[in-house]
């Protein structure tokens, strides 16, 4: 048995130590965002938060994430309230087929944490692991640089009644 | 316009209406109205059924609950070119709700849902915009239409003292809900053509407006084939011949079948299938088994090394089809003050859908369900019904959102292969292919090689255009399956339609599959062609990819104008407006583009390390111009910008477009730069994305995109944004380094 913590939740999972993180989130806990997409780690359709850190799940056995946190792309928004790189995806018409943007979320919401002001080249680096068929490249960065630049122009508001790990205002502190 | 609560014009209506609802997918009641898609009444909306009976063709559905709920039964399917948005604005506008209120249902395999431009319901070849736009907005109109009337005699009032507002009906100051009047709308005649909009009084249409699936894809909970789900579900991996359509001589389970979850192994047509609880273990359990092949035989004589030569060979062969004729091109090339010929090439591509096939079975008790993102759900229930042994009025089909298709999901290999699995082991099964199976059993972009021979007059004119394209043929491979799919007694008429109305060669010789030899001769006038083609197969299945055969036509024909151009000492850009007086559309972009790059100042700067190439291209109706600013880094080709110009005719959502032309840009960057496809002994060699690169953040362009305005009827978007990016790099490379890159990928040694 393993346990972990799934978008601020602790859970418990019987499955094989080396399955991989992916498949355990998507066929056992039945959390379907995240994608399959190469199983090999090359395109980011499987991107998780582990720690904060986005990580390509399709080939992390799951005993890796013992007592670590999990993020996926349900764990950004919090009920209805999108995250606001989810708004600026929204208002941006980012997706177009969408199946890597859950993946594209993950590396993006990732990058925002640890960077509240990335470059143009920063933004490169940190999206590079995420391949994007449809090629929504410039509206992903587009959206990206939007939520940067207006988190800098923006008061910090604190919401006490919002407490988890993934929450939008969290985000906005970062 | 027809309500089907007043069955008068289908016996099918009449015997059954809600039968015929159901299978439609369409439940609740209210206002129910059909849409037929056609603005040729001669043979559509009304098409003769078996018994020779005039029949209504329906092409979406339209439903009005009395709780206002509106529902909108889309035939076509959306694989991120922005149909799901596109059509649900033309309803929008015309019935006078918010799009956003709109609830839109991917609509089920059914012959109502039949594409008019290719009499099957399939999606592709940039058509759901062209053949939508009118059809769509006038259904809305009459329905709008039919609810005022209801209203007027519900209120006692005059139909044209009522007005409308976002699904309401405005009386005086009161606002009432459309879903009051539907039951008795649907007890009235509707008008069969009800006053559409003017342009000024569009609210939605021509409008920057967001996507309406943008929030579905971006919190996670749009479905993809990939993820259905429900109890009793098995997941099925299956090993396949590493040659196509190689078959199994002889299996050794015992290993694969001793594994953890592993439930059956079961031996399909073309090849051995592992079923297990979920993917992983059935992937695991798949390197487990013991295969011996029986290779079919050409293709597994096939490397791509010293196949080329096949190509190269049939460049220099008299033995030829003549696909396309104007004026006398050879005698015209003998008498030419000038002659230039170059040959090209482009190799096998392909798709690399991000969202790896996958399709979900069920049978039970004669029935079968299948849930698969599909460009055909037609051809993916006759597939399924052929496979799974079972009437295909028993096969419903279930459609999702597609993760990717460019083509390859209007195939359905991958549902005939589930279906055949699911019918073996008695289970349902979800088939997940992986990324390897993907790479390596794609329905490919053709390979192509072209030569051309072209005859300049004194002044350096084009005076004859003669080009020879070489390669396989689309149509043989994907005919095949849509004819095996419906058994005889299945094949609709409407399909002999499709194949004759499209001249496709269906048998092998009798002429020249047009998909094969598209874009090559069309854009420039001369005033002799000839466009010659010699079929070179090796095998290797091929199918639709984005933009068909523009996607090699527009590389060949747009480099060789550059070539013309250049050793005319001629202006690229000005050559070709020399060439396209009487084609406006082209013209138009063409100037554009060189306006807004400033062209003419940026052209001759030598000194600078970036240079622009330029390329122009008509497809799918649409004209589209790229000019691509381009310098060499550490020996690696790097795009810096693309500008883009296109005239697709009046515009439903230009962000779309915008979105559309980016996408095939970048799209076809990765077949400029990496694309790569090649065989050994008849094996794909390339697996994954490690050797099958797709373009990434930090390689994409800054990308600019100009429409030309227009009111002309809108064309597709989805694949012109393609065909002519490689030549716009490959041209910008000879500025920098006079160097001609003739063959994909372009590569500098």
């Amino acid at each position: 048995m393993i346990s972990f913590q799934l978008n601020g939740e602790k859970v418990e999972a019987h499955v094989p130590d080396d399955m991989p993180l992916l498949w355990v989130i998507r066929d056992h806990f039945k959390m379907k965002g995240s994608k399959f997409g190469c199983g090999m780690g090359l395109c980011g359709a499987c991107s998780m938060m582990v720690d904060g850190q986005s990580t390509r799940t399709c080939i992390l056995p799951v005993s890796a994430v013992a007592n670590k946190s999990i993020t996926t792309i349900e764990g950004l928004s919090v009920g209805e309230q999108l995250s606001q790189l989810q708004q600026a995806w929204v208002e941006d018409s980012v997706p177009q087929c969408g199946y890597c943007q859950s993946g594209q979320l993950i590396s993006a919401t990732a990058l925002l944490k640890q960077n509240a002001n990335p470059s143009d080249a920063e933004i490169d680096q940190a999206m590079s692991g995420n391949i994007c068929r449809c090629g929504t490249y410039p509206r992903i960065k587009q959206a990206i640089k939007k939520v940067a630049s207006n988190r800098q122009a923006s008061v910090e508001i604190f919401d006490p009644t919002l407490n988890k790990t993934h929450n939008t205002t969290e985000e906005a502190s970062a | 316009m027809n309500i089907l609560k007043t069955p008068s014009t289908s016996s099918e209506l009449n015997s059954s209406r809600r039968e015929f609802l159901k299978k439609l997918g369409i439940v609740g009641g209210g206002l129910i109205m059909a849409v037929p898609l056609s603005a040729c009444a001669s043979s559509y909306p009304y098409a003769k059924n078996e018994k020779g009976q005039a029949q209504l063709q329906a092409n979406a559905y339209l439903q009005i609950t009395q709780n206002n709920e509106i529902h909108f039964y889309m035939g076509r399917s959306e694989m991120g070119q922005g149909t799901y948005t596109g059509l649900t604005t033309l309803i929008a506008e015309e019935l006078d709700v918010l799009p956003s209120d709109i609830t839109v249902h991917h609509a089920t395999a059914h012959e109502a849902f039949t594409n008019t431009e290719y009499g099957m319901q399939a999606t592709g070849g940039s058509t759901s915009m062209k053949i939508s736009y009118l059809p769509m907005r006038q259904a809305a109109a009459n329905t709008k239409a039919v609810i005022k009337q209801a209203a007027a005699k519900a209120l006692n009032l005059e139909a044209n003292t009522l007005t409308t507002d976002a699904g309401h009906i405005i009386v005086g100051n009161k606002k009432v809900p459309y879903g009051e009047f539907v039951e008795l709308a649907a007890t009235l005649n509707a008008p069969e053509n009800a006053p559409l909009k003017n342009k000024s009084q569009f609210k939605y249409i021509g409008k920057d407006a967001p996507r309406l699936d943008g929030l579905a894809k971006s919190n996670g909970s749009a479905q993809f084939g990939i993820d259905v789900d429900f109890p009793g579900l098995y997941r099925a991996a299956l090993l396949r011949c590493p040659v196509a359509r190689g078959t199994v001589k002889s299996v050794n389970d015992k290993d694969a079948l001793a594994m953890t979850g592993v439930k059956k192994v079961v031996t399909i047509c073309n090849g051995v299938a592992v079923i297990a609880d979920n993917y992983w273990q059935a992937k695991q359990a798949l390197t487990k088994l013991k295969v011996e092949w029986e290779l079919p035989e050409t293709l597994a004589g096939f490397s791509s090394d010293t196949g080329k030569q096949l190509f190269v060979d049939a460049l220099n062969s008299d033995d030829y089809e003549v696909a396309s004729e104007e004026g006398d091109g050879i005698a015209a090339l003998e008498n030419a003050s000038n002659t230039l010929s170059a040959d090209y090439w482009a190799p096998y591509l392909a798709h690399a859908t991000m969202e790896p096939l996958n399709c979900t079975v069920k049978i039970e008790n004669d029935h079968m369900d299948v849930w698969v993102g599909s460009q055909s759900p037609g051809i993916a229930q006759g597939l399924a019904a052929f496979y799974g042994d079972i009437d295909k009025n028993n096969v419903r089909i279930h459609s999702t959102f597609l993760g990717g298709g460019f083509g390859r999901r209007s195939a359905s290999d991958f549902v005939g292969e589930a279906a055949a699995i699911a019918k073996e082991s008695g289970l349902a099964i979800q088939l997940v292919w992986s990324r390897e199976d993907d790479t390596r059993h794609d329905l490919y972009r053709p390979a192509a090689m072209a030569r051309f021979n072209v005859g300049l007059d004194k002044q350096g004119n084009i005076e004859s255009w003669v080009v020879r394209r070489v390669g396989p043929n689309i149509m043989s491979y994907t005919i095949d399956e849509a004819v095996d799919a419906m058994a005889p007694e299945f094949l609709p008429n409407a399909m002999v339609d499709w194949m004759s109305k499209r001249g496709y060669g269906i048998f092998d010789g009798l002429s020249v599959d047009h998909s094969s030899v598209e874009g090559l001769y069309e854009d420039y006038a001369a005033p002799h062609k000839e466009v010659q083609h010699v079929t070179v197969d090796p095998g290797l299945p091929c199918g639709f990819w984005r933009s068909v055969g523009h996607s090699f036509s527009g590389f060949f024909k747009e480099s060789m104008m550059d070539e013309i151009a250049h050793s005319q000492q001629q202006d690229p850009v000005a050559y070709r407006l020399k060439h396209t007086k009487e084609n406006k559309r082209l013209s138009n972009v063409i100037k554009l583009a060189a306006e807004k790059t400033n062209w003419n100042a940026r052209k001759n700067n030598n000194n600078g390390k970036r240079h622009l190439g330029f390329a122009a291209h008509t497809s799918f109706l649409a004209s589209v111009a790229q000019v691509a600013d381009v310098s060499i880094e550490n020996g690696q080709i790097k795009v810096h910008k693309v500008t883009c110009v296109i005239d697709c005719g009046s515009l439903v959502n230009p962000d779309i477009v915008k979105a559309q032309m980016e996408s095939g840009i970048i799209f076809g960057l990765t077949a400029a730069l990496y694309g790569d496809i090649t065989l050994k002994d008849g094996a794909v060699q390339q697996s994954n994305f490690h050797d099958y690169p797709i373009l990434r953040m930090h390689e994409a362009p800054e990308i600019e995109v100009h429409i030309i305005k227009s009111d002309e009827a809108p064309t597709g978007v989805g694949e012109p944004g393609t065909p002519p990016i490689a030549a716009a790099v490959a041209n910008a490379v000879f500025a920098i380094n006079g160097k001609r890159l003739r063959s994909l990928p372009l590569k500098l040694s």
